[in-house]
């Protein structure tokens, strides 16, 4: 996506940075950009919702590395609201984006110290054991935050994440159901899900996946990732050591799933020949069949 | 113990599909000439997988299928695996998301090498190459530092430097953008196209 700066006003702009705070996408080089061509001689047409955007541009200029910026903003904001706790967060960011971790440390323990119901603080401290690579660690304290915010989806995708580089699958998958207990109609998480219990691999996993698969079908029929994901798992399921309708029953739910794939890709794709690398999963995979006959 | 030589091609792929998703690890594929000379394994592509999870295996096995068969009709072979940590400072193997996959294809290919990004070697003044080449001697199946090429490497690294301040790199797309939306080619023939073409100018 290209946006030409020239020709964007200053509400093209606000308009661009509400989608992207909305979507949480990281957008941060084009953040920056944005703001210092178009937005930042016009931030004060913007009513209240300057405040968020100042702090939409403080994250976007730390991440980038463009610190001058980030102090404007952040010294604009605590103008405005001397003392606030939420301002204090931007100034243990910049210690951070600094690599000065301890004093980093040190701010966010203040903070915590006069709110103890902050979670933002909290969960910065966790994101700079991330940074410093110490994951083993990290993970510790996301549990114990997790024990006193339980219902913080954010903070259980990422304990998921975090299990997951580590190799323990069974804890990411409890962790993914929790976020799906919030979030039931996501198919997105019913397909991550589902690539997890794939990857323990086993009868019972696989078959938890092929549900999880379906699921997310069931709520989103152009899902790509589960088509192919149905796909693998009834067809690990057609060469399993089951009783023989079971086995029928994947092996055509593997052919309907195929043809989804390729009914949806054929008719988008600019690839070459795309037609015959579905088909080679067939060739790869179909010639075990054989046996399950 | 063999040598590698890296295709401009390869190299400003991998490197673009790393500063595409600079909070995240990626990993991708490198594709090499069926017909190898002695020793010297030419890497000629890249095909950028993954970046958004890297540690489950579902989709991986598609694309590796699907690659294969590519590979196949190109008349070229999977020859190695490339990934990009997402913690700044990893730059050892153990610290590499999914090198599993690299484990298989060495299974494969005798002589496949892995490809690590130095994230602090990224720079926009690109003046070494920012990876690091391991290759699986004999059979003690350990990956160790191999030596390695760069195919005009002066030129390249140039090359790379001043399309990355351009904001070129948005432009690679890997098997994840392909999932989400099948209109996008994973074989990234645009690209391909348009680095040939900036090539004939040097």
């Amino acid at each position: 996506m290209s946006l030409n700066y020239e020709e964007m006003s200053w509400s093209d702009v606000r308009d661009q940075f509400r989608k992207w705070r909305e979507e949480t996408g990281r957008h941060s080089e084009e953040v920056v950009q944005l703001w210092v061509a178009v937005l930042e001689d016009k931030v004060h047409k913007t009513g209240n919702e300057r405040h968020l955007i100042l702090e939409q541009v403080i994250i976007a200029a730390l991440d980038t590395a463009q610190f001058d910026i980030a102090t404007k903003c952040t010294k604009q904001l605590s103008l405005e609201f001397p003392g606030s706790l939420r301002v204090m967060k931007f100034k243990a960011m910049r210690y951070e984006a600094l690599e000065q971790y301890d004093e980093a440390d040190d701010v966010l323990d203040a903070i915590i110290a006069k709110d103890e119901t902050n979670a933002a603080p909290r969960k910065r401290k966790i994101a700079i054991l991330k940074a410093r690579g110490r994951r083993v660690e990290a993970i510790k304290e996301l549990n114990d935050y997790l024990k006193k915010f339980m219902s913080d989806q954010e903070a259980w995708h990422e304990l998921c994440s975090m299990y997951l580089a580590e190799g323990e699958y069974g804890k990411a998958a409890f962790c993914m159901e929790e976020v799906l207990l919030h979030n039931p109609h996501s198919h997105l998480i019913h397909q991550r899900l589902a690539e997890i219990r794939y990857t323990m691999g086993g009868v019972e996993n696989v078959e938890a996946a092929r549900t999880y698969y379906s699921q997310a079908l069931k709520l989103n029929p152009h899902n790509l990732r589960a088509l192919y994901g149905l796909y693998l798992s009834c067809n690990f399921l057609a060469n399993s050591k089951t009783v023989s309708s079971k086995r029928k029953e994947s092996h055509k739910l593997a052919q309907w799933a195929l043809e989804q794939v390729s009914s949806h890709t054929a008719k988008q794709s600019s690839i070459k020949n795309n037609e015959k690398l579905i088909l080679s999963l067939e060739a790869a995979l179909g010639n075990m069949e054989i046996k399950s006959n | 113990m063999c040598d590698y030589k890296i295709s401009e091609r390869a190299y400003t792929k991998l490197i673009f599909h790393a500063a595409k998703y600079p909070h995240q690890a990626v990993n991708g594929l490198l594709l090499a000439e069926k017909t190898s000379k002695g020793s010297l394994v030419e890497i000629v592509d890249a095909i950028p997988l993954f970046h958004q999870c890297l540690h489950v295996t579902p989709m991986a096995e598609i694309a590796l299928m699907q690659i294969d068969a590519y590979a196949e009709q190109e008349d070229l072979v999977i020859a190695g695996y490339y990934a990009a940590p997402e913690n700044f400072y990893d730059n050892q193997i153990d610290k590499a998301p999914a090198v599993k996959i690299a484990d298989k294809i060495q299974e494969n290919f005798k002589n496949a090498c892995l490809a690590l990004v130095d994230n602090k070697l990224v720079t926009l003044e690109h003046d070494r190459a920012a990876i690091q080449v391991y290759s699986c001697a004999g059979d003690s199946a350990r990956w160790a530092k191999a030596k390695f090429t760069l195919s005009q490497s002066a030129q390249t690294l140039e090359g790379v430097s001043l399309l990355l301040k351009r904001g070129a790199m948005r432009d690679v797309i890997d098997f994840d953008n392909h999932l989400d939306n099948p209109e996008n080619d994973w074989t990234n023939e645009f690209l391909n196209q348009s680095l040939n073409d900036l090539q004939k100018l040097y």
